[in-house]
């Protein structure tokens, strides 16, 4: 069941039909003798047929009289299926079985064995008894129903936008005049691949876009409309449809232009206006491909920071504040894995292909109710399907990594696959430096893999694997590593056409471990992992076209390592050392229900129950109730068997967002979340460091709460070619923890004695202007936004700063973000980035003192200083090679710099006492404008 | 694990980043808060300690010492034991006859009238040095101390050092240039052939055992000597003192250590509150920095001689200088070189730090446990 528009109808089939076109026109005029039908009425048909395709059926058909060749057009029967059981049936019989109650007619030519099936007309083997005579016209029309007559009316018309033709979905015979739900797939006609966020309408109310799978479900009166499919980067598509009841359409789409994807930053106009989730940014690979960065390695995460509302502490960290939210309150996703350390070198780089993704979401928001578990974000990041028709693949060179991916049916149309592999040969960047790091070496490497089968119309199955690693040594005594593994399988069944399903097991692991063996006696080993199992389904159930829901149920068991400490070999004197597993389950059920009762009004509302257990075996420490939680209020301890429950947190939370359209181009939307996070990352750096470790909640540490109100105002220009918006929001965080002074976090026993319980309050606005597409294409943002902190709780006996709000290390007020991109051809591109943000918070030195031997600093309360503002400027050049179609391999350049103007932006300034005198210094990661180059290869 | 971030800063800074002296728009707070460092020694030997205030940023001073305030120890025991100030923020005592295992407090009464009274801390045994050691690589000579304590009970430890050294002048100096003139050097008395320089340790050293099996510290570093400084040129001593300490007195210095020392790559720890066990009795939240600790103070004293292939040189050229006025006021009298020896009608000049070692920072007297 392929519907292509008339344009593509693939060659094969014209070919076909022009020969019987010709063959018509020998029969119809040329056949001097005239032929009765003669029925082939001895042969007995015998078969199955369950909800087969035209082609299949009449292939089927095929076989089992081998004498008779089916002539139809393929592609206007597409939107055709047959059930049909057929038992000592003639071919006419079952012929008038499988086209009841439709327009399709047969004709069945016994002398040439030929079968001809058309829609509408039906071809005469013979000619009429008077044709000679009487010159009667041929019966053209069945009885057409009613509902088809506007359509009839409407058809010239329509003809001129759209020189297509008539497409039925559903059976005649069940029409009636209510909603019914078409659904189906969108794909790529080239390359198979599904295509997501693709808009499918027929008015503004019945609207929808394609899912991660491509599928869609698109509820229409029945009758007739206009359906348009369009994305940017694509051709839109309009389809004449007569609508009789629920069925099925799939739908290819061709690029738009061959070679060069065309940038987009948004692939849905007028989206912004309509979507009801708040807060959500989707970004193409190719618009993150276009944004230069550090050596030129396209950076998922890198593009993130530079989103409205997205801040960094730094340049070499990957971790990422979203609306104030900490860095581990960010969900990261990939393929559905979690990803605890998204980062490679220390978060230099991200660890994602970009060869194979194929796009990001962040909910900022407005976070569905299918997500939980963080507090601040869902960074949701998608490789695309493999090719289901050839193998292709590209390979690339940078100045650090290179990469390769290849994808490509493994059963034709069914099933595919997609891999990518990055390493890095960053050694020769090592062997510049200063003898005594001669032996150090430095890799990583990240590998992903995806299969997608297609079992039949209604179930997919997906396997995913992902692979990081990242080793390095210094001076060659000391090795580190850490690494990431995931895989997963995902089932996505469609029940019916109002209700599907998607079920998720996975598996993920994320460790870190050094070793250094230059001291004999106090070599080591030491390290921290954690793995989690995962369970999840989701279901949607579409009642009508205002009201729909989604439910589901996950499961997440924990099984957390959180240190061990360990002799390297046998002379060493380290005494072996583990903090005790932790396990935990985590279980969120939800319902989320969505309710348009009008054109305007739009409202989701959805609820999250979420329950976490902390299981045994554990030995959990008690402190005297009320007193501050330290060595010395420790009472004693409790020991959990196996798979004991110790404790119990739960509690709902509530995801509500509303949109209401005042005009096409003007909307307003609302939104309120609650969130629960129950496994925390502890740092004492202001960003995320390889060795800050995880902690699941347990008797003694209370899961994080959140919650967010927010408010925006979408506004679109020039027909929907620019988008503007406003978005506002307040936000409260409680029971983040926070490390005490000088607290040790690593191999700590009893780390609720080092942390301090912290609430926070956040606050911001956030302008955007963006030109999605077009020659010159890009956003200007201005973020305004704070980020507060207090550690309040008095029973935790220390405060920080006396207990008053001080601003977290990422607390940047003014952000402005410009990324735009201009297309000076179809070969030829030079991005330009622009980055301003103020400095970070940092806590700065107020009085000097004298003290063992050296001048040394005080400190003043945390936080009360910033560091100088942040400038930058990147620029780059996108250079494909020739498009001509036919050639072996296309490839493309990468030219440019980052930061252009050389800026030297303080990454931290600080104050060391060095030969008894105090020195401050500002120390800057990239300090210098860097030029890269990358090449790209496609095949 | 810290060394290996501060080296991947180091890379980084290397390859791509840049560091930048950087003095910030003055900030500074008004308060000066008392300062108190010092160890009570347990030990049969002299206490001494200091008080000192903080400082502006901006300051020209370089030390602020407190004198004149009233220091007492008193123990649980309810006996009273008193330092005496010596100047320049100095309090000492001989020997306070602590007695190991008994808790004492540190009250200080300022001159100003603010009173101050530390925790109670036990008086603790510090086991002995075993050995210093000192090993070489292509930066330099590392010393190291091997220490431990059969009976695990220390764990904690710290340490800080006294060093000296010897230099030689690269030539004999037999002449002076003195008010317009040559005149013979006055031998032995005036002697500035040989000498010798002191330093001691401006950092927090510190080490603890609770994650080895054993009580024993093995190789700790203590002062690296660069290649070719001027410790090595002839020998070289190091007086090493060893106090135990508690846990609490080991995170005060560990917390210093970072704040002061330990800052700035990019994944040191933010700089941290220090609280310390002083207080003003009258008002809690006021800050005192310092730490009372009552231990054992050991010491070792080790010499070290110029090992061989040791590349310290200096580069000294000698002239010849007319036995004339001019000749002499000319070359001698900026003091841009001095004479050191002569010939028949001239004096042979070299630069000063090549004659005399006192120029170079030395003293002629030799040190008692030389």
């Amino acid at each position: 069941m392929l519907l292509q528009p008339d344009s593509i109808t693939t060659i094969k089939n014209c070919d076909m039909m022009r020969s019987v076109r010709l063959l018509l026109l020998l029969i119809l005029f040329f056949t001097s003798y005239s032929v009765r039908a003669q029925e082939p009425a001895s042969i007995k048909i015998n078969g199955e047929f369950n909800n087969v395709s035209a082609t299949e059926f009449f292939k089927g058909l095929e076989v089992l009289i081998p004498s008779y060749k089916f002539y139809y057009d393929a592609s206007k029967l597409d939107s055709f299926t047959v059930k049909l059981s057929i038992t000592n049936l003639s071919l006419t019989e079952v012929l008038e079985a499988a086209f009841k109650g439709t327009d399709i007619q047969f004709a069945v030519d016994t002398l040439s064995k030929n079968i001809f099936i058309t829609q509408k007309v039906k071809i005469y083997t013979e000619l009429p008894d008077n044709f000679f005579n009487e010159k009667k016209k041929l019966n053209v029309n069945n009885n057409l129903p009613d509902s088809l007559l506007d359509y009839e009316e409407g058809y010239n018309e329509k003809t001129k936008v759209a020189p297509g033709r008539l497409i039925e979905i559903g059976r005649k015979t069940n029409q009636t005049r209510n909603n019914v739900i078409i659904t189906g797939y969108v794909r790529n006609v080239r390359t198979g691949e599904p295509l997501t966020n693709v808009s499918v309408f027929t008015d503004s109310l019945h609207s929808t876009i394609t899912d991660i799978y491509g599928h869609y479900s698109l509820m229409v009166t029945s009758g007739n409309h206009t359906l348009s499919v369009s994305t940017i980067g694509m051709k839109d598509i309009r389809l004449q449809l007569a609508v009789y009841s629920e069925g099925k359409l799939d739908i290819d789409m061709n690029e738009e232009i061959r070679v060069l994807k065309e940038v987009l930053v948004s692939n849905r106009k007028s989206y912004n206006i309509r979507n009801v989730q708040m807060g959500v940014e989707r970004l193409s690979i190719e618009k993150i491909k276009s944004v230069p960065t550090v050596f030129g390695e396209s950076d998922v995460l890198r593009v993130v920071t530079s989103l409205p509302g997205v801040k960094t502490v730094g340049e070499a960290s990957t971790g990422f504040n979203v609306r104030g939210g900490s860095a581990d309150q960010n969900l990261i996703l990939f393929n559905e894995a979690t990803i605890y350390n998204p980062s490679h070198f220390f978060g230099l780089f991200s660890a994602f292909n970009p060869e194979v993704v194929e796009g990001i979401e962040l909910y900022k928001s407005s976070i569905p109710a299918n997500y939980g578990g963080r507090l601040s974000s869902v960074l949701d990041i998608k490789t695309r399907e493999g090719n289901k028709k050839n193998i292709t693949g590209s390979a690339g060179i940078g100045l650090v990594t290179s990469r390769v991916h290849l994808e490509g049916p493994l059963i034709k149309n069914k099933t595919s696959f997609i891999m990518g592999a990055r390493t890095t040969y960053a050694n020769w960047l090592l062997n510049l430096l200063p003898q005594e790091y001669k032996n150090s070496t430095a890799s990583f490497q990240d590998i992903d893999f995806s299969v997608s089968h297609k079992i039949d119309s209604s179930n997919d199955l997906y396997l995913n694997g992902y692979f990081s690693n990242d080793k390095f040594s210094l001076g060659s005594d000391t090795t580190y590593g850490y690494s990431n593994r995931n895989a997963n399988i995902k089932w996505k069944h469609n029940f019916s056409s109002k209700f599907r399903g998607v079920f998720i097991a996975g598996y993920d692991q994320y460790q870190y471990n050094v070793s250094s063996n230059k001291n004999e006696v106090n070599a080591f080993k030491l390290g921290f992992d954690v793995k989690q199992s995962t369970f999840k389904s989701d279901f949607t159930y579409f009642l009508n076209t205002k009201h729909s829901l989604d439910f589901g149920l996950s499961s997440v068991y924990y099984k957390l390592h959180p240190g061990y400490f360990e002799p390297y070999d046998s002379n060493s004197a380290i005494q072996r050392d583990e903090v005790n597993t932790e396990q935990a389950l985590e279980s969120g059920l939800y319902l989320a229900h969505h309710y348009s009762p009008n054109n305007k009004l739009s409202v989701s509302s959805g609820i999250r129950y979420s329950i976490f257990n902390f299981l045994g075996p554990q030995e959990v420490s008690i402190y005297t109730p009320g007193s501050p939680v330290t060595e010395s209020s420790r009472t004693g301890t409790i020991a959990y068997g196996k798979g004991k429950f110790i404790n119990t947190y739960k509690g709902p939370e509530i995801r509500l967002s509303l949109r209401y359209i005042l005009t096409p181009t003007l909307s307003v939307k609302a939104a309120y979340n609650s969130l629960r996070q129950y496994i925390h990352l502890l740092s004492n750096t202001a960003i995320i460091a390889p060795t800050d470790i995880w902690k699941l909640s347990d008797p003694n540490i209370r899961p994080q709460k959140g919650e967010q109100v927010s408010l925006g105002f979408y506004k679109n220009f020039k027909s929907n070619t620019i988008e503007t918006s406003v978005e506002l929001y307040y936000k409260k965080i409680k029971d983040y923890l926070d490390y005490k002074p000088g607290g040790t976090l690593f191999l700590n026993h009893n780390i609720e004695t080092d942390v301090i319980n912290t609430k926070g309050k956040g606050y911001g606005v956030e302008v955007l202007l963006k030109k999605p597409g077009g020659k010159l294409n890009g956003w200007i943002s201005y973020t305004y936004s704070r980020i507060l902190l207090n550690a309040y709780d008095s029973t935790q006996g220390v405060s920080i700063n006396n207990g008053k709000y001080y601003p977290a290390n990422y607390d940047k007020p003014h952000d402005v973000t410009l990324a735009g991109n201009f297309r000076v051809n179809h070969r030829f591109s030079v991005s330009l980035n622009f980055n301003y943000s103020t400095g970070r918070p940092i806590t700065l030195p107020i009085a000097r003192f004298y003290y063992a031997g050296s001048e040394r600093v005080l400190y003043s309360d945390r936080n009360q200083y910033r560091i100088p503002d942040y400038f930058r400027t990147d620029f780059s050049m996108n250079i494909d090679g020739n498009h001509k179609v036919h050639q072996k391999t296309h490839n493309s350049w990468t030219i440019g710099i980052y930061n252009v103007l050389g800026r030297q932006n303080p990454y931290s300034v600080y104050f060391v006492s060095e030969d008894g005198k105090i020195n401050g210094y500002k120390l800057s990661i990239f300090g210098s404008a860097i030029p890269f180059v990358n090449f790209n290869i496609r095949f | 694990m810290r060394t290996i971030f501060i080296l991947t800063t180091i890379i980084f800074a290397w390859l791509i980043g840049c560091k930048k002296p950087y003095s910030p728009s003055v900030i500074s707070s008004n308060r000066s808060m008392l300062v108190v460092e010092g160890n009570l020694n347990a030990g049969a030997d002299s206490t001494t300690l200091r008080l000192t205030r903080t400082f502006k940023l901006d300051d020209t001073a370089r030390l602020i010492a407190e004198n004149n305030a009233q220091l007492t120890i008193e123990g649980r025991d309810n006996s009273v034991r008193s330092l005496s100030g010596s100047g320049n923020g100095y309090y000492t005592s001989s020997n306070l006859n602590l007695i190991i295992g008994k808790e004492y407090r540190l009250r200080i009464i300022t001159s100003g009238g603010n009173e101050y009274l530390s925790d109670y801390v036990k008086a603790r045994i510090t086991p002995d040095i075993d050995s210093v050691g000192w090993d070489r690589d292509i930066t330099g000579a590392h010393v190291y101390v091997n220490t431990g304590d059969p009976s695990g009970n220390t764990v904690y430890y710290r340490w800080n050092y006294d060093e000296t050294w010897e230099i030689r002048s690269y030539y004999y100096s037999r002449f002076v240039y003195e008010n317009g003139g040559v005149r013979p050097r006055l031998l032995p008395a005036e002697d500035v052939s040989v000498c010798w320089k002191n330093d001691q340790s401006r950092q927090i050293i510190l080490a603890n055992s609770k994650s080895l099996t054993q009580d024993i510290i093995y190789k700790k570093p203590i002062v690296t000597i660069p290649s070719g400084s001027e410790k090595f040129q002839v020998r070289y001593s190091i007086l090493l003192r060893q106090y135990s300490l508690d846990k609490n007195a080991y995170d005060f210095f560990e917390i210093m250590k970072k704040n002061t020392e330990e800052i700035g790559s990019i994944f040191s720890p933010q700089p941290s509150e220090i609280r310390g066990n002083i207080h003003n009795v009258n008002d809690l939240s006021e800050a005192v920095i310092g730490y009372v600790t009552v231990s054992e103070e050991k010491q070792k004293r080790v010499f070290i001689t110029r090992p061989t292939q040791w590349d310290f040189s200096l580069s000294c050229t000698s002239i010849d200088v007319p036995k004339m006025a001019d000749s002499i006021n000319y070359y001698f009298g900026g003091y841009q070189y001095v004479p050191y020896d002569e010939g028949p009608t001239v004096y042979l000049g070299t630069e000063p730090y090549c004659a005399d070692c006192t120029i170079r920072g030395g003293v002629t007297t030799k040190p008692s446990f030389w």
